[in-house]
């Protein structure tokens, strides 16, 4: 009976989470909020970001031992997986997104918090920072691919990044092993070494391995880290955007 | 110090390490074990240097394998089937390979009492990794979990459960109490884990043939933690075998049937265990006639500046869970403590343990020394990203017949190389800092040993 009963639960909160990123039960965000908030991280974040939010909990050093990432300080350390121009704050939803889905390779997925428990212990991490006190940050726009990939997109999209120097970094084939990384220069806020990851493994990738996904990583950069915002530059020709993102997931599909 | 043979094999075994490294060391790792899997995610969230778990880790295991401050079992990533919720079988399934591809030993060969003294042995052999385990573990409920690790040792053969169990977690409300239910190691939640080693068991060699309830002379010492061994000689279980004075054991022991609760119902700073177990060395013969309880606190301290500690007692109370060579039941306890802090990139740990035999069985009175203590003392330190250090003391102050009882003490010494997150290969130096070779016992004929192998998870 009480087998049926728990799986009954958990049932029901599998379909919960398949809604996601609805917020009608995001609670305002109040000092009650941010006391339930603060329960939770207790439980479920201190161990890696620390009780003050400084990403030095005690398990916090051996994710990356003498490389990067640590876990992020949220009193004033940037964010990197944003819809908003480099060197500005998240969203909500965007953090929303970080703690459902994880970040791969680094922490784990938060899917089984309740949606309104994500959402306190979100109000809970913006109060180490007084800069979400502030306006909220614009969102990029982020439209829908213009269609499905084409071999000649994925050509040009080959050509932007070369064209870009994504090589530096990324190497040729996107391997990781590019001239930057390889001679030890790529290096995150805290001095610490960053490795550009394997682009052609996308589901390494840490802000999320959809097309869209990819296309706001290089829309926003990852800030804190050597990976910049192409918005300013590639992010003239929506078009040639697409290419590159196809070109991207393209790599993956290679080498399966 | 070291003779020609096991220089040659340290030689060969850093050349092949050597010649391995480029063709087995890209940047990331490409295999992760079970539960990295399933949160896609690294190793590293829950050890410290697998398969030493770090604060996050701990709390992982004690919430039953779910996300600590979650209850996540019954929904993340999960296929519903029928009344079942599954992950996808690779969420479940973890295999280890780990064991010495080369034993060195230099000892001193005891021969039977009145023979000719024994003779100095430089033994050298090569060997296929002496243990593979396959694992599977998780939540197949919102809390509700289940562990299973079958275990292939090649010196004795046989596969067998070494542990089986399952889990009921977050009974009442979140982290009051948690319930396990098979056959479980109790000591998984002190600070100093039985079954969690850096430097693992290197099994004593027995001389054979040793008849029941007589005693029974051992080659070579065994390598276990002092802190977690039987420490007496002169005990035998139910059947009359003689039990190692070098094997884990009791709380220790890494695996017993029985049912325990653990919770932390007051919030980080503490938890609490209590157990009944259908009592020791229940492999190798009957379970004893009482069942065996215990009870575990543990204080921890886990806020920040990348640092941890925390302190455990616990009291383990026999009832008639061995005998002495009169064949009398003994009720046999441990009480121990262990500590363990971790800052950065350095781990230390330690156990010290005393073991009482609550009244001397008559048939003995006088020639049993009933109280015997084991001292351990760890630390494992990054000296790079990939290169892990280890050390470890240990100090046997043995209990038990007194013509027999020898005390010991060691020091082990490992560097163990990650070629990638899941595949490492290690060598280690054992010395004996009693090294008298006089006597009969092996506490005190071996002089140093040397190891080396190769620990594979995926
Ligand atoms: C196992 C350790 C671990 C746990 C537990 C953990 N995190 Fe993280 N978190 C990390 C690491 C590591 C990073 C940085 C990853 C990177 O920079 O690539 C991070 C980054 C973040 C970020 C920043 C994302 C960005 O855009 O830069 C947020 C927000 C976050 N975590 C929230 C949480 C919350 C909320 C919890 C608890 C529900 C939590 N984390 C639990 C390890 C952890
Ligand atoms: C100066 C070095 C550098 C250059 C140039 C660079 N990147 Fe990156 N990129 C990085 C680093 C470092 C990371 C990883 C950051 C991290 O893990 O926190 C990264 C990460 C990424 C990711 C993965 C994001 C994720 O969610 O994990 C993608 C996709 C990516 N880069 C695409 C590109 C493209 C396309 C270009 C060229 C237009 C480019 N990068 C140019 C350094 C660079």
């Amino acid at each position: 009976m009480r087998i049926h009963a728990l799986v009954a639960i958990g049932a029901s909160l599998l379909m919960l989470s398949g809604a996601s990123f609805v917020h009608a039960v995001k609670p305002e965000d109040n000092q009650a909020t941010r006391e339930k908030g603060k329960q939770i991280y207790e439980h479920a974040c201190l161990l890696c970001h620390g009780v003050d939010g400084r990403g030095d909990g005690p398990a916090g050093w051996f994710l990356s031992r003498y490389e990067g990432p640590r876990p992020r300080d949220f009193r004033g350390g940037s964010y990197k997986f944003r819809s908003t121009p480099s060197g500005e704050l998240p969203i909500d939803q965007d953090l929303f997104r970080t703690v459902t889905q994880g970040i791969s390779g680094h922490m784990p997925p938060y899917s089984g918090l309740s949606e309104e428990e994500r959402w306190q212990v979100i109000a809970y991490i913006k109060s180490f920072n007084q800069g979400f006190k502030g306006p909220v940050s614009i969102a990029l726009l982020l439209p829908n691919p213009p269609g499905p990939p084409s071999a000649a997109g994925i050509d040009n999209g080959r050509t932007v990044y070369i064209k870009y120097g994504c090589q530096n970094c990324h190497g040729d084939n996107g391997y990781g092993d590019g001239k930057e990384a390889l001679d030890g220069n790529l290096k995150d806020t805290y001095g610490h070494t960053i490795s550009p990851g394997d682009l052609t493994e996308r589901a390494s990738f840490k802000g999320g391995s959809s097309a869209q996904a990819i296309y706001r990583g290089i829309m926003t950069g990852l800030d804190g880290t050597p990976m910049p915002s192409y918005a300013d530059t590639i992010g003239g020709n929506d078009k040639d955007v697409w290419d590159l993102v196809y070109y991207i997931l393209s790599l993956s599909q290679e080498r399966q | 110090m070291f003779t020609r043979t096991s220089f040659l094999v340290v030689a060969l075994s850093i050349l092949g390490g050597a010649l391995l490294t480029p063709l087995l060391a890209p940047e990331e790792a490409q295999a992760i074990p079970a539960f990295a899997r399933k949160y896609n995610t690294n190793c590293m969230d829950c050890h410290t240097a697998p398969p030493i778990l770090n604060a996050f880790g701990q709390r992982f295991l004690e919430n039953g394998y779910q996300l600590p401050g979650t209850e996540d079992g019954g929904s993340t990533g999960k296929k519903k089937l029928s009344d079942l919720n599954l992950d996808d079988v690779n969420h479940y399934l973890g295999f280890r390979l780990i064991g010495n591809v080369t034993n060195s030993w230099r000892f001193k060969q005891q021969n039977p009492p009145g023979a000719d003294a024994g003779t100095v042995e430089n033994k050298t052999e090569f060997s296929f990794p002496n243990n593979f385990v396959v694992f599977a573990g998780g939540t197949v409920a919102k809390n509700v979990g289940f562990f299973v690790e079958l275990g292939h040792d090649v010196a004795e053969g046989g596969a067998e459960v070494e542990r089986g169990f399952v889990t009921f977690n977050n009974l009442g409300y979140r982290d009051l109490a948690h319930l396990r239910v098979g056959k479980f190691d109790p000591n998984t939640f002190s600070s100093y884990a039985t079954v969690r080693q850096q430097l693992g068991e290197i099994g004593e060699s027995q001389r054979g043939n040793c008849t029941a309830f007589a005693p029974c002379a051992f080659n070579r010492v065994g390598l276990a933690p002092s802190a977690f061994a039987t420490k007496f000689y002169g005990l035998y279980d139910r059947s009359g075998n003689a039990l190692s004075p070098f094997a884990a054991s009791l709380f220790n022991s890494g695996a017993e049937t029985g049912v325990d609760i653990h919770g932390r119902p007051f919030g980080d700073w503490f938890l609490y265990q209590v157990g009944v177990l259908n009592g020791s060395h229940e492999h190798l013969s009957d379970s004893n006639k009482g069942k065996d309880v215990y009870g575990m606190v543990r204080f921890d301290y886990a806020k920040s500046n990348f640092f941890s500690a925390s302190l455990s007692g616990f009291i383990y109370q026999g009832n008639s869970n061995a005998k002495v060579q009169t064949e009398e039941d003994v009720n046999w306890n441990r009480y121990g403590l262990s500590a363990r802090a971790t800052y950065m990139m350095v781990d230390v740990y330690a156990a010290y343990s005393v073991d009482k035999i609550n009244k001397t069985p008559m048939g003995v009175a006088g020639l049993f020394d009933s109280t015997a203590t084991g001292l351990t003392i760890g630390a494992d330190t990054y000296v790079t990203n990939q290169t892990l250090v280890s050390f470890r003391y240990d100090n046997l102050d043995a209990g038990g017949m007194l013509d027999q009882r020898t005390s010991a003490s060691f020091i082990g010494l490992q560097a163990k190389h990650f070629l990638r997150a899941n595949l490492a290969i290690f060598a280690r130096g054992d010395f004996n800092l009693r090294q008298s070779e006089g006597g009969e016992t092996a506490a005190r004929n071996l002089r140093h040993a040397f190891f080396s192998g190769i620990d594979v998870v995926f």
